[in-house]
């Protein structure tokens, strides 16, 4: 019996289904592969302003045992822990203050989305000149770079709680704090921590922001110090140490979006 | 959409002013920001030294900036570096995003770097984009392209990867090629996605701008923001820094127009 020749159509869509997982493997390592590769024969023909793959991991492993990262990293990460938990804790209750409060949200929601606007990094100079270039400036600034997505979240979350589940407590004749309780808390968590996630990330974008701008510190002054003197190897290693971190933290926020929201798909559709 | 519980509705309602048009939620934020105005002046004129900006100094150092000719070549170099890499990265962030939305494949294997530059902040590359680049205003424009291509990147491609499988079935029907579906059914459902892309990436882009300005020593806005702040004449720092919110603000607004009349179905 003469079987219909198949299309190679068909038959790529086919193999392509199939071999789904392998396709995919395959993709990530060439793709890695082609990176390094590349890298390697561009520095070792470019030298000074590129310098090799190989090269700049060995700057990084040598950075880690015993220059200056760690310890630059242990400063960055004082300002990134107090930034986060600042943006956290203010985060959520002025965006409740804000969704509750209908005469706070008159007085102050336009000037926070002016706020929100405005480049941070411009307000640097003027931050300085009244805070001075200590910590509390520093965290200042990282603050107003990261803290808009957990509060403007938990605003809307809480401005989206339907009339209905407040009525009904209201009938059962909750109290204040059963009404938080049983009914705010759980409705606005999802919105608060998907702004949480999104601030993760922020934080260090602010956290670097403010060492750069503010009497460079931290990871951004190891980072400065290769670029004064045009070394290429130094730059390439603290800026992949950066993105190494950078990745990670993300991953944390959406692990813990995806820990505490469970019940998302229900409550928001 | 607001929705208050009555019990905090209440009270707001009885302390209501009388006369209509005065309502205590016109009249908060009018005192709200007075009041932090008058703070900050009186707050600077007691505490701190004269060269600190305050409103009524900013107020007064605004005929001066504008009619200069430096503050106008600062803003259309600026704002024109900024408007270029928006053009440019958004071009190139659509071209790779539909790619990597319609490939699985080529999804695979960008997103290893696509997604570790958009984890990555943007500031981390300054330094060695300056150093590959030079201090110069190109290294701007190319940390300007890189902050909009990823985020429309990987708009569009999350975009044009979730559409709707009925209208690719129609498509098919109609005998659509490869290249109609990628940009006559793909690329319009994900329309939405790519302007907060774009929107997203000007945001980052004029934050970078500014920053590669200022490590850089290139000219331009964000320069003049540092450079007039240590000059000790703050009040001109802060006009600077005044214009560049209202650019940021008009550019959400406009982002906001935007999306709305390309794609007017798409409410969010």
């Amino acid at each position: 019996m003469a079987a219909r020749k198949e299309s190679f159509e068909s038959r790529l869509a086919r193999f392509r289904t199939v071999n789904a997982w392998w396709i995919r493997f395959g993709c990530y390592v060439l793709s890695l592969l082609l990176l390094f590769g590349a890298w390697q024969a561009f520095g070792n023909s470019f030298g000074v302003l590129f310098v090799p793959f190989t090269t700049t991991m060995g700057r990084l492993w040598d950075m880690l045992q015993n220059g200056p990262l760690l310890p630059g990293l242990l400063v960055s990460a004082k300002l990134y822990g107090v930034t986060l938990a600042i943006n956290i804790i203010a985060g959520v209750a002025i965006g409740l203050a804000l969704a509750r409060i209908k005469l706070f949200s008159a007085a102050f929601e336009r000037y926070i989305y002016i706020i929100y606007a405005t480049p941070t990094i411009s307000l640097v100079p003027f931050v300085s000149v009244i805070f001075g270039f200590e910590f509390g400036s520093r965290v200042l600034v990282a603050v107003l770079i990261s803290i808009f997505p957990v509060l403007l979240g938990t605003m809307e979350g809480a401005r989206s709680i339907p009339r209905q589940h407040l009525d009904v407590a209201a009938i059962f004749g909750s109290t204040e704090a059963q009404l938080w309780r049983d009914v705010i808390v759980p409705y606005v968590t999802p919105f608060a921590m998907s702004g949480i996630k999104q601030s993760i990330a922020l934080s260090m974008v602010g956290t670097l922001v403010a060492e750069f701008f503010l009497n460079p510190d931290g990871v951004a002054a190891v980072l400065l110090q290769g670029t004064t003197v045009v070394d290429s190897g130094w730059v390439l290693a603290v800026t992949i140490f950066i993105a190494a971190i950078s990745v990670v933290l993300v991953g944390i926020g959406e692990l813990v979006e995806r820990y505490l929201v469970r019940w998302r798909h229900t409550a928001v559709g | 959409m607001a929705t208050y519980s009555s019990r905090i509705e209440a009270p707001a309602a009885r302390w209501a002013l009388s006369t209509r048009w005065l309502t205590r939620e016109r009249a908060a934020p009018v005192f709200a920001g007075l009041g932090f105005l008058a703070v900050w002046e009186f707050y600077v004129r007691a505490f701190l030294p004269d060269f600190v900006a305050t409103p009524l100094g900013i107020i007064q150092a605004i005929p001066t900036t504008v009619a200069s000719a430096e503050f106008w070549s600062d803003v259309s170099i600026t704002l024109r570096a900024i408007v270029e890499g928006v053009v440019i990265g958004s071009a190139a962030g659509v071209l790779v995003g539909v790619a990597m939305g319609r490939v699985r494949e080529i999804n695979w294997f960008l997103s290893p770097y696509i997604r570790t530059l958009y984890a990555l902040p943007l500031v981390a590359l300054v330094p060695i984009v300056i150093l590959w680049v030079g201090y110069q205003p190109a290294a701007r424009l190319v940390i300007v392209v890189i902050s909009v291509f990823l985020p429309v990147a990987v708009t569009t491609a999350d975009g044009t990867r979730a559409i709707n499988k009925d209208y690719l079935d129609v498509g098919k029907m109609f005998g659509a090629r490869t290249r109609d579906v990628w940009f006559g059914i793909a690329l319009p459902a994900a329309l939405p996605f790519i302007v907060t892309g774009i929107e997203l990436g000007f945001a980052r882009g004029i934050t970078n701008a500014i920053a590669v300005e200022v490590l850089a020593s290139v000219t331009g806005m964000g320069m003049s923001v540092f450079t007039k702040s240590n000059e000790l004449n703050e009040n001109a720092s802060l006009v600077y820094v005044l214009c560049l919110a209202v650019f940021a603000v008009t550019v959400r607004s406009l982002m906001v127009r935007f999306r709305q009349w390309l794609a007017p179905w798409y409410h969010r």
